[in-house]
């Protein structure tokens, strides 16, 4: 029988892996961006097994909003990662340092 | 199995010296995740998952990662540098956040509903249940959230949109305020004659 | 269930600011960026009506089937937050027409993000936290690329773009396990839910929220985005990012810890001070030997919000209105400071940053040089201007919770931070100039600039009476409920 725990444990290493994924990734912004999905599909996750372990929607429909958002965020992400790759001709990340201190 | 393929393909988005396999391994996450949202019984995020996400973000991703052109062979060297140090962080967060989820099965339910629990009724099916929510209860964030993809719209026009010169626009008001008199000439040209423009 | 036109009088400001955001981007699509002064003005009066719209409600009310929360706290701050929108607009004109940046978007942008940041201090529930602060941060990346041909904006907006995406992340995670441990979202029920000796995913879920919500106020150990964010940024919008959005943050900051989690003090109270340290710390130590004035600026808002936390981690009634009275003066000082920054401008028309541009600005601008002066010593909280008081006030409530060490940490990171803002005196005072500085070329902004260092300096005292009186009822408003 699948347990929360199971899916909770699931939902973690997923949000790990998101955040590795940022940290590790040296040499392009796309992946970061898509790390960045994959932590806001942890945690929708999260939140449907809760809400459906609690019997209560409200888990739900912050899902829903989650996913609302994440897509607006996508959405800025790429625009500025365009922009970005028309000033710079580069979106690797070893080459977001022109400012420093 | 399903939550198998998930973490599996979410190393590979991590992992993949290819951003477009990238794209794909993310595309596969997701339905798997959709696969768990319905084992669950939330259908409705199910089915948005693959819509919006598969349908709309991933392919988004897709077009952007094809229209920068980058040169793939010059981002696959470095990524070794930081991995014991990423390494560590990470098995740190995991196991701290395993611990957190293990602790729902001990406590046995997680916690114990203060709120009044807001359930479904036996007989509507999970889409119409949120539907009832979210134009009541959540109109706030609801009317809210139209307020986030506004932005989202201005601001991916602003920073993007570019007004090309020597572009031929279309001006639909010079076409509809065209009138006949305008652009045809009528002549009734004698035989013989030809007809001066 | 609460009928809906009762929550709408209620929610008036916000739904002012969100009609009024909608009827300037119309008028902009149609009228073109010629429009963008009078869509500025126009967005001046709608800030003022949104604040009009504050007044009358005296209690606390609840909307939207307790979404929403109207009360004295929100009301001071939405003042605050609508004040600084409305002059980082007005401020940014003669900066956008220069750059050629002039695009109509900018002031409706603004405004969006001031209705996130409304949205967040009147939140009363998870989800409507989450929702205000992702429009705010949309907002907010957008502004930071908008200088769209120059690659330090696009830069900026990238990093802040990246590691504000993460942290929001890292918040819903927590605001997940927070929800799935103890049942609800809701601040008032999470209030009774949690209680001295919580669940272990309730503990979890606050650490991350506070991180999530560190990386909005810049405090350290989640500050890391500041200085490259306003260095990249257009002046006028790093000017708007020290001001309106981090008392919008510390608002909701102050919110989530004495009302949501109320019942874990204990607990975050830890890392809270913790927090208020190392901001003060690093924001002090990193400010020395800066080049570029505005990445100076920033780890002056950094040890600055790092002085604010005190006034949480003390967790009383005279800690949070010291907050509240901190933030009050901090704004108009930084927005002032960079004001300053704006003004400067050298030989060729083009923006300066770097400190060496400062030298000799007495003899160049000397108008402008005793603005700088106010607004430095005011920042460095030397005694007869109006920055010292706040620092005082937020010092006195962590002596009387009793956390010696914390006053004394601040103490003495005040007088290390004193020295780099002693050091801009010495070059603009003591320093032969370099260059020419071109004189001001807005008659609105050198009013403004006047205004705002009149408030800073001793004559601003006078305002100190009716601040620190709606302050204290501010506290009282948010403890009470």
């Amino acid at each position: 029988m699948i347990g929360l725990s199971h899916y909770l444990t699931v939902a973690a290493i997923l949000f790990v892996l998101g955040v590795l994924g940022i940290i590790l990734n040296r040499k392009n912004v796309i992946v970061i961006l898509m790390s960045i999905e994959l932590i806001l599909l942890a945690v929708n996750i999260n939140m449907v097994a809760f809400s459906s372990y609690l019997g209560d929607l409200t888990g739900q429909i912050f899902g829903m909003f989650i996913l609302t958002v994440a897509a607006a965020e996508a959405a800025i992400g790429l625009a500025i990662l365009v922009l970005y790759f028309r000033n710079r001709g580069t979106i690797a990340v070893d080459q977001i340092n022109q400012m420093k201190g | 199995m399903l939550a198998g393929i998930i973490l599996l393909s979410g190393t590979a988005v991590i992992l993949s010296r290819n951003p477009v396999h990238s794209v794909l391994w993310l595309i596969l996450a997701f339905f798997n995740a959709a696969g768990l949202f319905l084992m669950l019984g939330a259908e409705f995020l199910a089915m948005i998952l693959v819509i919006v996400y598969v349908g709309a973000v991933a392919v988004l991703f897709l077009f952007v990662v094809m229209m920068l052109d980058i040169d793939f062979a010059k981002l696959r060297e470095g990524f070794v540098s930081y991995l014991p140090f990423g390494l560590i962080l990470a098995g740190v967060l995991a196991a701290e956040l395993i611990v957190a989820a293990m602790a729902a099965v001990v406590v046995g339910s997680p916690g114990e509903p203060v709120a009044p629990v807001i359930a479904a009724a036996a007989d509507v099916s999970n889409t119409e249940a949120l539907g009832a929510l979210i134009y009541t209860k959540y109109a706030y964030v609801f009317q809210a959230s139209g307020m986030v993809l506004l932005t989202a719209m201005i601001g991916a026009i602003v920073l993007t949109h570019r007004q090309r010169s020597g572009v031929k626009r279309q001006n639909i008001g010079q076409q509809v305020a065209r009138r006949p008199e305008d652009a045809v000439i009528i002549t009734k040209p004698g035989v013989g004659q030809g007809v001066e423009l | 269930m609460q009928p809906i036109a009762e929550s709408i009088g209620i929610a008036a400001p916000e739904l002012v600011l969100a009609t009024g955001a909608m009827v300037l981007l119309m008028l902009g699509v149609f009228r073109g960026n010629r429009s963008l002064h009078g869509l500025t003005y126009g967005g001046v009066i709608i800030y003022a009506i949104a604040g009009f719209a504050l007044l009358g409600d005296a209690q606390s009310e609840l909307a939207f089937d307790g979404l929403y929360i109207a009360d004295d706290f929100s009301a001071y701050l939405k003042v605050l937050i609508f004040a600084a929108a409305a002059i980082c607009s007005i401020i940014a004109l003669p900066y956008l027409v220069r750059a050629r940046s002039d695009k109509f978007e900018y002031p409706v942008l603004i405004m969006l993000g001031a209705l996130g940041m409304s949205m967040m201090v009147s939140a009363n529930d998870l989800l409507s936290l989450y929702i205000g602060l992702e429009l705010q941060s949309l907002a907010a990346y957008v502004l930071a690329a908008f200088h769209r041909n120059e690659a330090s904006s696009s830069e900026a907006g990238l990093k802040y773009f990246v590691l504000g995406a993460l942290a929001s992340g890292i918040l819903l995670y927590g605001v997940s396990l927070v929800y799935g441990f103890t049942g609800t979202t809701d601040f008032r029920l999470l209030q009774v839910a949690v209680t001295e000796t919580p669940a272990v995913g309730t503990v979890i879920g606050l650490v991350f929220i506070l991180a999530g919500l560190a990386f909005k106020v810049s405090a350290v150990p989640f500050h890391m985005w500041t200085p490259d964010v306003y260095q990249g940024a257009p002046t006028p919008v790093a000017a708007f990012f020290a001001s309106a959005p981090k008392a919008a943050a510390m608002g909701l900051l102050v919110r989530v810890c004495m009302d949501a989690f109320g019942g874990m003090m204990s607990e975050w109270q830890q890392i809270i001070a913790f927090m208020a340290i190392a901001s003060m710390v690093l924001g002090a130590v990193g400010a020395i030997g800066q080049r570029s004035i505005k990445r100076l600026l920033a780890y002056s808002s950094i040890n600055n919000i790092g002085f604010a936390l005190i006034g949480l981690a003390a967790a009383s009634e005279l800690g949070i209105s010291g907050v509240l009275f901190y933030m009050a003066i901090y704004l108009p000082m930084t927005i002032g400071a960079f004001l300053v920054v704006l003004s400067l401008r050298g030989a060729d028309g083009r923006p300066l940053d770097t400190m060496n541009s400062l030298k000799g600005l007495s003899k160049t601008r000397p108008g402008l040089a005793i603005a700088l002066l106010i607004f430095m010593f005011s920042l460095a909280g030397i005694p007869p201007l109006f920055g010292f008081w706040p620092k005082f006030a937020v010092f006195n409530a962590a002596i009387d919770a009793e956390m010696y060490v914390l006053a004394v940490i601040g103490v003495v990171t005040s007088v290390v931070g004193a020295f780099y803002y002693l050091r801009i005196i010495k070059l603009a005072y003591f320093d032969e100039p370099e260059g020419t500085v071109l004189p001001q070329e807005s008659r609105v902004n050198g009013a403004l600039l006047a205004g705002i260092a009149v408030f800073c300096s001793p004559l601003g005292l006078f305002l100190m009476g009716p601040i620190t009186v709606a302050a204290a009822r501010a506290a009282r408003a948010m403890l009470t409920f």
